[in-house]
């Protein structure tokens, strides 16, 4: 009790933000959820969703990232309490469930341990169970399992206990509300979203020098990053949740059909422009520099990723380094074509009168001859994707379904910290003296460095 | 009609010949690429193989007697109808095995080198 007095002290402070929330596996995540608890409470009893949002939400978009995560790490308090319940949790509501057990989990933390274990097993039942053995435990009765009387002391506990019910449920249907209202602002977003597109289609069509496939590439690029960041989440809480194998499986094979997707979308905006794709004006800058051939380069993702797939069995090390050796022969094989494709094309260029003026005929016929040995360079932007996709693919057949899982998470971070490092570089301060702007970025990257990583913790 | 009927038996014919030809090439070496000398996806097979220490048999069809019916013939063993190039083309033990995407995705998921010791173009 003497954590959750200090817990209330620094209730005013503003809540810990997810970085904070890590750290409380211990006793003192009791404490926490007191605080966080009486937060809650004073945004259920009547204060709007904008302030409830702001008073618990630190630098981050809305409460629905904060709260599937403490309810999953109760689950795992609880299982340092040595209780029996089973942790397979399959979606927020019963994750909900879990969440009022705390609180009265809190007020019984004098009563038996027997009875303590009995709260936390219940944790993955209903919500209708979870009420009546309540009742039947706090309410109905005056007296305990043995059936002696009890004194005032315990009655006293025991309205307690209800009273942090009582809590608990309310907040489970403020958490329900929120939930609703954000379901409905997101489907009128993504309304909103697609009239924009369809407007910035046109508005897009007229800016650039009229190639409007490359736009329509450019949208559909971005719409697919936002598909990959729902697949990411879900793989991410998937794994965090112990998902069985056959659910797991579905998420990968949504992941593998997502990549093959984004092969589509290049290979039918190489035909029309091929340029666009292979300089990858489509990606941000930090991705532009390991660009190979208008994407990724297997080996070098498979290099990057393969570490950090530990443990792996010895058949699985040989699949892979079998995988990174043949894909390394496909890219050399295929940088050589580039290569005399390249010889090829700056021959006809050149012609045979770059000094000489040319006639015009000359001319236009070399750059006729060019314009047709770039057709070519489609074919290469094609087989190069191809090689990115097999390889996937391989990896999926090597791994198991839950190391498959993390080697698409890790892909999918791995890339998206490409691109946060785009951003990151376009808006570092650019000062005259070196060292004040050496200090800038240091402190810059300082900053960022707790936001972003409790950014991508978050999931 | 009789020389409508003469002009398709004469198509008839050649296809016929090309694909002969294909066959008959296909079977006399363990790998055979059919490739066109300016065709740069075709030097990229090539290399592709010398890498792995197979030195497939070349067959530029520009430079071959009845190169277009074979060409011709590819293109329906493939099932490729578009204007887009047919070759590279790779047979491998007589057999076929595809164009660049089929190589390289037979070389990704391991059983192009089963395939190349098979046929006796890999030794170890």
């Amino acid at each position: 009790m003497k954590a959750r007095d200090q817990g209330e002290g620094d209730r005013n402070t503003g809540l810990p933000n997810q970085l904070m929330a890590t750290n409380f596996f211990d006793q003192e995540g009791a404490a926490y959820f007191g605080e966080l608890e009486e937060a809650l409470m004073h945004g259920v009893a009547g204060i709007t969703s904008e302030q409830e949002e702001t008073s618990f939400c630190t630098s981050r978009p809305p409460t629905l990232e904060i709260f599937p995560s403490w309810p999953i790490r109760f689950q795992q308090a609880s299982k340092t309490e040595g209780s029996t319940d089973s942790g397979s949790v399959q979606n927020t509501i019963s994750q909900m469930n879990s969440e009022e057990s705390p609180g009265s989990r809190k007020a019984s933390s004098e009563l038996s341990g027997k009875q303590k274990e009995e709260v936390a097993s219940d944790a993955p039942q209903t919500n209708q169970k979870l009420k009546t053995q309540e009742k039947r435990r706090l309410v109905g009765s005056t007296s305990d399992k043995d059936g002696k009387e009890l004194d005032p002391k315990t009655l006293k506990r025991l309205s307690q206990n209800r009273e942090a019910a009582k809590k608990s449920r309310l907040r489970k249907k403020a958490y329900i509300q929120q939930l609703e209202s954000s379901r409905i602002k997101l489907t009128q977003l993504e309304q909103d979203l697609q009239r924009a597109r369809a407007q910035g289609l046109f508005l897009g069509g007229c800016g650039t020098d009229g190639n409007v496939s490359s736009v329509v590439f450019d949208m559909e690029y971005s719409r697919w990053l936002d598909e990959g960041c729902k697949n990411t989440m879900e793989l991410r809480q998937g794994l965090e949740v112990h998902l069985p194998d056959a659910d797991l499986r579905v998420i990968v094979d949504k992941c593998l059909t997502h990549y093959d997707e984004l092969s589509q979308l290049k290979a039918t905006a190489a035909k029309s422009d091929v340029f666009h794709i292979i300089t990858g004006m489509w990606a941000t800058p930090a991705e532009r520099c390991f660009l190979w051939m208008g994407g990724f380069k297997p080996s070098e993702l498979l290099r990057v990723i393969m570490p950090q797939l530990d443990p792996l069995t010895e058949q699985q090390l040989v699949g892979l380094y079998n995988l990174q050796q043949s894909s390394q022969q496909a890219e050399e094989a295929l940088y050589q074509g580039l290569e005399q494709f390249q010889h090829s094309l700056a021959n006809s260029v050149a012609g045979d009168s770059l000094i000489e003026s040319a006639n015009v005929g000359n001319y236009m016929g070399h750059m006729a001859l060019a314009i047709g040995k770039l057709a070519n360079l489609e074919g290469f932007v094609r087989q190069a994707d191809n090689l990115r996709q097999q390889s996937l693919h391989q990896m999926h057949r090597i791994l198991t379904i839950r190391q498959a899982a993390r080697c698409f998470l890790a892909i999918d971070e791995y890339h998206s910290r490409l691109r946060a490092l785009s951003s990151l570089w376009a808006s570092r301060p650019r000062e005259n003296l070196m060292n004040e702007s050496a200090v800038a970025v240091t402190t810059e990257l300082q900053i960022v460095q707790q936001p972003v990583d409790g950014h991508f913790s978050g999931f | 009609m009789q020389y409508q009927a003469a002009v398709a038996w004469g198509y008839m014919a050649a296809a016929m010949e090309g694909l002969n030809r294909v066959e008959r090439l296909a079977s006399e070496s363990a790998v055979v690429v059919f490739s066109v000398s300016t065709c740069c996806m075709c030097h990229a097979v090539k290399r592709l193989f010398c890498g792995m220490g197979v030195s497939p048999a070349v067959v530029e069809l520009d430079h071959e007697p009845h190169g277009d019916d074979m060409a011709r013939a590819l293109a329906r063993l493939l099932g490729c109808h578009g204007p887009s190039a047919v070759v590279p083309v790779v047979f491998i033990g007589g057999k076929l095995v595809g164009a660049m995407d089929r190589v390289m995705a037979a070389h990704i998921n391991g059983s192009l080198v089963p395939l190349l010791k098979q046929a006796g173009a890999l030794w170890l």
